[in-house]
């Protein structure tokens, strides 16, 4: 299947979005993206003469027309727009999350679209019942908590949309990210990392698969081009890691790029992280998220996932390893002057 | 204090109790309906007027779900109970539902070719159809809106039967139903509420009730009976089967169809005496769009849900219209009798998912009445600005919140619920209460779940195969 000279990305100026406008830029004849504010849209613009910026809000109906205004038929879109960590309310990931999803497939239907990328997550599945449990294509819903919920109920309108022939949309399930462009929490954590500040929470044998930001800007490229509509596929880096090993991964990386690193490995016991995910869960009945107790309340799991399906059907071959992508997503801070 | 026995009594008049009541009794049992409320002659108030308000409902129609927010719901309260004044939109329970509800709840003789017999039973009783000849100018709004925006819609069919000149008379149970029942004996009493059922020995050996004469005079009653069937409502039944001692499964569970609404100016002058039987089905099953009763008075207290002052924008009612976006909910509800008082608390939480579910039915619902060419939005959250255009749909987001949003319902099920599972529900797969040889429950509140459209359909359909499973019992 040949590839849309057009695309449509939202959440453009996000993690993931800035990498996929990255490669689509210079391939593509027009791509026109949905950025939240003037300062993306000038960074982003900088990617290539094809890019094109609508600054504004992924739930608002006039700024999604705006988006798909003169965008020929058939064009790809990229649907990234999401909000992971919400500032305090967590409706907020409702809003924008299913909100945001509904109105872009409404829009992408009118406009006559082609393929329509959903970029989810893994947290519409929960966690892994036991260490040696990976996450396939068969597994069942299980959402963690409201972001996980909010995810989920996305994916739902995403497989109603393609089931009726609205859009011909399928979905990739990307888990935690690593790459340039990282967010400044990202950042925090390599430099937590570096100076023997992050802990592990229990014994450190759970494992989490990560996908670096290269792979996963590939496997969407995949996903566009060979996956049948209505079908997800999980994008992940071959093989999930103990906790263990990611936090030792870090580290010979931090040093390999010559930043020695310091302190040893602290821990906490596994109850931390069960009173972290029993707050974070109480908080968020009343509406409340505080993202630390949220991320400590998720270290002590086990998330993994098989990526077989994708390596099968759509071609998906990420070439980057664990190692080999925190050394540059390392170089690239320490590029823009980031303090690690 | 009188004393009186029944074969069955059935304790309701609404869509379940007469239903309930027109089967056994063709079946030849003898049955007696008590009903709360007066007998209103067919075509003596004026549907969707202030008099009906007064005459038909419990509390002039503003009852409320306690929680933040609350959430306004009206009652039917009077022979025929809602039947009497809900639009009559008639959807059959969707198949998928029904599917489910009979896996995860493990429910017996409940596939859909039974469901369908007994739904074709009720609805040749009542006489279903849609309306002959063009859609009334309200329901055009919404065709004409959803097919702008490329949305699936669909007119739905109504419980009206129709002269040969077109004109349709909705068929509430005091039309259609409950006359059947008295054809074939059954006693219909008015005025007659029950406070308690007696229990003893695993049974309900009697009940008792006060009845209130035409002339205001008050008498306690007390009625034996063989069989009780008690079809009171979501909110009233477990009220009663709480006052009477039952308490397991009882109560919680409530569901409702959480509502906001919109008024919207159009150009047209529109009909204000019927509700539109048009709806957009673009977003189901978590949120359908239609439209309300838009009478002067309806449109003010919409107005007022808005947070504007209703008189300077009442000069050209003719123009304006309420239309609504209702959600299936995540949060559930519960009932509470409270000892000594008679209305019970009704409690419910919504989610910030359901929060934010309102807030995308109130945007899209604006964008189909602007693309219908509506002019002017006023949406039922206090503050929210008014919306003359697309550009002005994005504010409406944050404007509909836990403090501002004003929520209505009219839909309430669930509080009871079948299941064969005896933690999850208060009945079995026939509606019989556990423990209790010869009650049951035949209403709104054996759904399991809210379903998503208007209930008087499954409400019907349960209400004829569980009486028919009564009938063989017996």
């Amino acid at each position: 299947m040949s590839v849309a000279e057009q695309v449509v990305v939202t959440g453009a100026g996000g993690w993931l979005g800035r990498n996929l406008v990255e490669a689509l830029a210079p391939e593509r004849a027009v791509v026109r993206v949905l950025v939240q504010t003037a300062d993306e849209a000038a960074v982003l613009a900088l990617a290539g003469r094809s890019v094109q910026t609508v600054v504004g809000d992924v739930r608002h109906p006039a700024v999604v027309d705006e988006l798909f205004d003169g965008v020929a038929a058939g064009a790809t879109v990229v649907h990234a727009a999401a909000v992971i960590h919400p500032e305090r309310r967590v409706r907020e990931l409702f809003d924008v999350n299913v909100g945001g999803t509904c109105l872009v497939l409404d829009r992408a239907r009118r406009h006559g679209m082609g393929r329509l990328v959903h970029v989810s997550s893994n947290s519409p599945f929960g966690v892994n019942p036991h260490p040696g449990h990976r996450f396939d294509e068969r597994s069942p819903y299980d959402p963690y908590l409201g972001y996980g919920a909010s995810k989920q109920e996305a994916e739902e309108l995403v497989l109603i949309a393609a089931e009726r022939g609205d859009v011909d949309a399928v979905i990739v399930r990307p888990p935690w990210f690593y790459g340039p462009h990282q967010p400044a929490r990202q950042t925090q954590w390599l430099r937590a990392v570096r100076r023997g500040r992050f802990p592990l929470v229990g014994d450190g044998s759970n494992r989490r698969s990560m996908v670096h930001t290269g792979n996963l800007v590939h496997g969407i490229l995949c996903a566009e081009a060979s996956a049948p509509t209505g079908a997800a596929y999980w994008i992940a880096d071959v093989e999930p890691h103990t906790m263990v090993e990611v936090l030792a991964t870090v580290r010979r990386a931090l040093v390999a790029e010559g930043l020695p690193v310091s302190g040893g490995q602290p821990r906490l016991p596994r109850l931390a992280g069960v009173a972290a995910e029993g707050l974070d869960r109480a908080l968020q009945r009343t509406g409340r998220y505080v993202q630390a107790l949220h991320v400590l309340g998720e270290l002590k799991e086990t998330i993994a996932c098989d990526v077989s399906l994708a390596q099968a059907e759509i071609g998906y071959a990420p070439a980057t390893d664990l190692f080999e992508g925190m050394r540059a997503s390392i170089r690239w801070c320490v590029e823009r002057g980031h303090e690690l | 204090m009188t004393t009186r026995a029944a074969e069955v009594l059935v304790i309701g008049s609404g869509a379940g109790g007469a239903t309930t009541a027109a089967v056994l009794a063709e079946g030849g049992r003898s049955v007696t309906v008590l009903e709360e409320g007066p007998a209103l002659e067919p075509g003596s108030v004026e549907p969707f007027s202030l008099d009906e308000l007064a005459r038909a409902y419990r509390h002039r129609g503003s009852s409320a779900a306690l929680g933040a927010p609350p959430i306004a719901y009206a009652e039917g309260r009077c022979v025929g109970g809602s039947t009497e004044v809900n639009s009559g939109l008639w959807n059959r329970l969707p198949e998928p539902l029904g599917e489910r509800w009979r896996v995860e709840r493990g429910l017996a003789e409940f596939t859909p070719a039974i469901l369908d017999r007994y739904a074709d039973l009720v609805e040749g009783w009542l006489g279903v159809g849609r309306v002959p000849g063009a859609l009334p100018p309200s329901s055009a709004v919404l065709e004409r809106g959803a097919q702008a925006m490329g949305w699936r819609h669909e007119e739905f069919p109504r419980a009206f039967r129709y002269d040969d000149r077109g004109r349709g008379t909705k068929q509430t149970m005091s039309r259609s139903v409950l006359p059947r029942a008295t054809s074939a004996g059954a006693d219909l009493i008015a005025g007659m509420r029950v406070h308690r059922l007696v229990l003893s020995g695993g049974r309900a050996v009697a009940v008792e009730a006060v009845r209130t004469h035409p002339d205001g005079s008050r008498e306690d009653v007390t009625i034996t009976a063989d069989h009780v069937v008690v079809c009171g409502g979501a909110v009233q039944t477990p009220a009663l089967l709480q006052r009477s001692g039952l308490r397991r499964g009882i109560g919680p569970g409530l569901k409702v169809h959480p509502t906001v609404k919109v008024v919207a100016r159009v150009p047209e002058v529109l009909d204000h005496d019927d509700v539109p039987m048009e709806r957009i089905t673009e977003f189901a099953p978590s949120i359908a769009i239609g439209g309300s009763a838009s009478r002067r008075g309806h449109l003010g207290l919409a107005l007022s849900d808005a947070g504007v002052d209703p008189m300077g924008l009442l000069d050209d009612w003719e123009h304006r219209f309420v239309y609504y976006a209702c959600i299936r909910s995540d949060a559930g509800g519960r009932v509470r009798a409270i000892p000594g008082v008679p209305t019970p608390l009704v409690t419910y939480r919504l989610t910030d998912a359901d929060m934010s579910r309102l807030a995308r039915g109130l945007v899209h619902l604006g964008e189909a009445l602007l693309a219908a060419g509506a002019t002017e939005l006023h949406a039922s959250a206090t503050g929210a600005p008014v919306a003359r255009s697309v550009a002005d749909l994005g504010v409406w987001w944050d404007a509909l919140d836990r403090k501002r949003a004003n929520l209505m319902t009219v839909h309430l099920t669930s509080s009871v619920r079948m299941t064969e599972r005896p933690d999850e529900g208060g009945v079995d797969s026939f509606g019989a209460v556990r423990g209790v040889d010869n009650l049951r429950v035949s209403d709104a509140s054996i759904l399991p779940e809210a379903p998503g459209v208007n209930p008087q359909a499954a409400i019907m359909t349960l209400a004829a195969r569980n009486a028919d499973h009564l009938l063989g019992s017996l």
